[in-house]
């Protein structure tokens, strides 16, 4: 009805900034176009419209990065670091030759974020243009180092294709002796992920902390959670603000496996079929929830959950901000999770309890 | 160190240096000249000028309107039939689909392979805002022996570019040391080695010298190249890109040249042929103009190969006329010897050609000046260039050489998924040569001058070319191609209307198409022909 939409695109041009609405718009619209009612993708489209970049070992406003192919896996990961006097050893003048043999730091702590980047399971690569931009900030906040894992996507790789390559990611990770830093010569690894790639950070989390895998926190951006119940939020917003729900409903049939349904625990992690977080060793997380996003009712109640089985978690709710709030920093949004995820990673300040929401 | 491209920097950077605003509708930015590509979304990938922001977002507008009111049939038509072409380009690409959807009749299929939307605009962005990224994305060696053995190599190249031979010498010693101790079958032992012999090779020998560094006949020669068209699709990508690209620039038109750079062995055309013989209307009459190096036994094997050709176009029913030009070098073709005619559409194909003109000039002038000069003379409809996406053209040869060594690495893991044989290992010689070349050679004898694409793109620009965007199509075809090659890590990418086919993030061959600007007349402006 184009009456509703009228109002709809006027409702989301008042809350967020000219370029977010473009950018945000035509990614809805191109997405629009790209997924099939019986539930395939064109994924040869949308490689074409995806705007990628090249990975660059000349620093660029103090970080560089590089790709590396875990030779096992096929996985690829790219990474980004900054360049400082003490990890930034064997630089040639522009020729980018890596120094792969020495740790980040022998004295100070160097946080080594591994990121999931978004895209409902089945958008985007680590080398997209608005994730690498994103993973290169992220990189010069913490001054630490940035992994962007480039997961498997559905509908052609389901569930738990994304969670086995988010595993692997992080056993590569902590065994990189040039990840690690500090006087305890360890890698301190942080997972965080926007959207699909919040979920992934969970569940990976979820795992290390069964299996023993040290993962000092989870930094959750507008994760992507759901349920069969229609929560009020998704009644109230579907449509408003660039995401309808049934298409979230299409990204959950092509990630699940055939069959499922949304009360799937990989989708509704403390719904009838979730596993119990009591007493698992859980890293503390930092769950960022966009007031304008129609998921946002699962997302609360992930926090909840967190907090009934005892594990640390930080609720950032930000009233006025749209999905996508993070790619570009013409908002207050934008400098608010920026200062957030620098004190969630600072290690000093992970000690001391966080305060009340 | 080379500049960087001040968008990417712009956007990647600083949170400190713009203001925290409320959020509200308008953009509050401070403000940019208007004619300047917006920075905040050139960090997203896309080009979009300043003042043309609010128009993309009242079209963005109007086409969520249109798609809403459209069936999902009409949607799905054009998604599948329409061809898509340089998405980076937000405002014509949003202006293309909102054609497509209107209720008007359908525009004709321009007979050439214009933009849809040929705007001199589009050309002046990429003159002014070319990108002069110095890409290097380097392939990490974990394991402790290769971390040391690149070392090694690092620093004997150092030595070679400052003159220390006989340290250098003493370094070459270390790493055949080291090769013996890593995986000499794949990954950086397999390169390394053919990097620590070139390395060798320009210790003892003068790197001006050309007897030592062309040891093998052109029928030696051509033997390497067929099994490294076999084994990795680098060379098929390139032909079939340009075969794809020159058909459509060929539509509508009865009589048809192609001057082809480097005919070889002529394994670009029999698709050609056979995909003109198929063209609705029928074909053309084909004119194949080969150039390729004097064969020095006697034989003319540029005309032999016309003869195959010829053959199989009497075949399959194609009027088709062959002619060898023998040059040892492009600059010394004269236009007069490829005998075209006025009436006739010409192609002009480049397959890993032009960056040979980038040696030392000649007593004309920059080899490459005077070649683009007279393409550009005879005002081909398309000229296909094809190259390898990488720098090893620097003037400091350390520089050259890491680029060298990261680029070579990615080719050769891309060849470890092959595994026929003797293809594999012909195309790791094949290869070896190229890098021989790059590390050995000076001057002249230096040939594998290759550039990237965003060096390219500005010297067609300034040589009086435009661009002809690679569409969706050719990028769908060319995924469907490496199929063929059942490796997962090969990727084709849309960059900015070419395509480029690379190993993992990694590309490794550019593909672009050129539409030569006839030149002013003395009296007259340049007539542009949408």
């Amino acid at each position: 009805m184009a009456g509703s939409n009228e109002i709809n695109a006027n409702e989301a041009k008042k809350v967020v900034p000219l370029h977010t609405w473009i950018l945000i718009s035509n990614f809805k619209l191109a997405y629009n176009m790209l997924r099939r009612p019986d539930g395939t993708f064109n994924r040869e489209l949308a490689e074409f419209l995806d705007r990628k970049v090249v990975a660059n070992t000349v620093p660029v406003d103090g970080v560089y990065s590089f790709d590396v192919v875990d030779r096992t896996t096929s996985l690829l990961n790219r990474i980004y670091r900054c360049t400082s006097p003490e990890n930034d050893s064997g630089h040639h003048s522009g020729a980018g030759v890596i120094e792969l043999e020495n740790p980040l730091s022998t004295t100070r702590i160097v946080p080594v974020i591994i990121f999931f980047h978004g895209g409902s399971f089945t958008h985007s690569s680590a080398n997209s243009a608005i994730y690498d931009t994103f993973c290169r900030r992220l990189a010069a906040l913490v001054e630490g180092v940035v992994v962007s894992v480039n997961y498997r996507r559905s509908p052609e790789h389901r569930y738990p294709c994304a969670y086995e390559d988010g595993w692997e990611a992080l056993k590569w990770v902590h065994s990189r002796s040039w990840l690690s830093s500090g006087k305890d010569s360890k890698v301190h690894v942080y997972l965080a992920g926007d959207s699909s790639g919040g979920n992934i950070a969970h569940h990976v989390a979820h795992r290390a902390a069964v299996s023993g895998i040290e993962v000092l926190g989870n930094i959750l951006l507008h994760p992507l959670f759901g349920g069969e119940n229609r929560t009020e939020s998704e009644k109230n917003l579907d449509g408003k603000y660039f995401v309808k729900l049934q298409d979230r409903d299409w990204y959950w049939r092509a990630f699940l496996p055939e069959g499922e349904d949304r009360d799937h625990p990989a989708c509704n992690i403390f719904g009838p079929r979730g596993a119990d977080l009591v007493g698992v060793n859980f890293p503390k997380s930092l769950v960022v929830v966009a007031g304008l996003d129609l998921v946002q009712d699962w997302q609360l109640a992930y926090v909840e959950g967190l907090k009934k089985a005892g594990q640390e978690v930080k609720l950032l709710f930000l009233k006025k901000a749209t999905i996508g709030f993070y790619f570009l920093p013409n908002n207050e949004h934008f400098y608010t999770l920026m200062e957030e995820m620098k004190n969630f990673v600072n290690p000093s300040s992970s000690s001391s309890p966080p305060p009340p929401p | 160190m080379g500049p960087h491209d001040s968008s990417i920097s712009a956007a990647a950077g600083s949170t400190s240096s713009s203001s925290s605003s409320s959020a509200c509708s308008s953009s509050t930015k401070p403000p940019q000249p208007p004619d300047q590509m917006d920075h905040l979304l050139a960090g997203a990938g896309y080009k979009v000028r300043s003042n043309d922001l609010h128009q993309v977002a009242e079209r963005l507008h109007r086409l969520e309107t249109v798609m809403v009111k459209s069936n999902p049939l009409e949607i799905s038509d054009l998604v599948n039939d329409a061809v898509h072409y340089n998405p980076a380009d937000l405002a014509s690409w949003v202006d293309s689909l909102l054609t497509e959807l209107n209720t008007n009749p359908p525009v004709p299929v321009p007979t050439d392979l214009s933009d849809p939307h040929p705007n001199m605009n589009n050309m002046m962005y990429a003159t002014n805002h070319a990108p002069h990224l110095q890409q290097v994305v380097a392939q990490p060696f974990e394991e402790d022996v290769s971390i040391q053995l690149v070392h090694v190599l690092m620093t004997c190249a150092e030595a070679v570019q400052r003159g220390d031979l006989s340290l250098a010498g003493l370094l070459i010693d270390d790493l055949q040391a080291l090769l013996g101790r890593v995986n000499s079958g794949c990954g950086i032992g397999k390169v390394g080695s053919f990097f620590v012999d070139a390395l060798s090779r320009r210790i003892v020998n003068s790197p001006e010298n050309a007897a030592v560094h062309s040891d093998l006949s052109a029928y030696e020669n051509e033997i390497l190249y067929h099994h490294y068209y076999e084994a990795c699709p680098y060379l098929k990508f390139a032909h079939f890109t340009a075969n794809q690209a020159i058909l459509e620039a060929f539509e509508g038109q009865d009589c048809v040249h192609v001057i082809d750079f480097n005919l070889m062995q002529g394994l670009q055309w029999p698709a050609l042929i056979q995909a003109l013989a198929l063209r609705p209307g029928g074909p053309p009459l084909l004119r194949l103009t080969g150039i390729g190096p004097p064969s020095p036994d006697g034989r003319d094997s540029l005309r032999e190969i016309g003869l195959k050709l010829a053959e199989l176009a009497r075949s399959v029913n194609v009027r088709f006329a062959f002619r060898g030009v023998a040059a040892s070098r492009l600059d010394d073709v004269k236009p007069w010897m490829l005998q075209v005619s006025p009436k006739e559409a010409i192609a002009v194909n480049s397959i890993m050609q032009l960056h040979r003109l980038l040696g030392p000039n000649s007593s004309r002038g920059p080899p490459i000046d005077l070649v683009l000069d007279w393409i550009r003379d005879l005002n081909p409809r398309i000229l296909m260039v094809v190259e390898q996406e990488s720098n090893h053209n620097q003037p400091e040869f350390l520089d050259r050489f890491t680029e060298a060594l990261y680029y070579y690495s990615t080719m050769f893991d891309s060849l470890d998924v092959c595994t026929a044989q003797p293809e594999k290992a012909l195309a790791e010689l094949y290869i070896q040569r190229e890098i021989c070349n790059v590390v050995c050679c000076e001057g002249l004898v230096r040939v594998e001058r290759h550039e990237p694409l965003v060096r390219w793109r500005e010297r067609l620009i300034n040589a009086g070319f435009a661009p002809l965007h690679l569409g969706s199509n050719a990028f769908k075809q060319a995924r469907m191609l490496l199929t063929l090659f059942s490796a997962e890590g090969y990727s084709v990418e849309e960059n900015e209307g070419c395509l480029t086919l690379g190993w993992h993030s990694r590309p490794l061959i550019a593909a672009s198409a050129w539409q030569a600007i006839p030149k002013p007349s003395p009296t007259m402006g340049p007539i542009i022909h949408p």
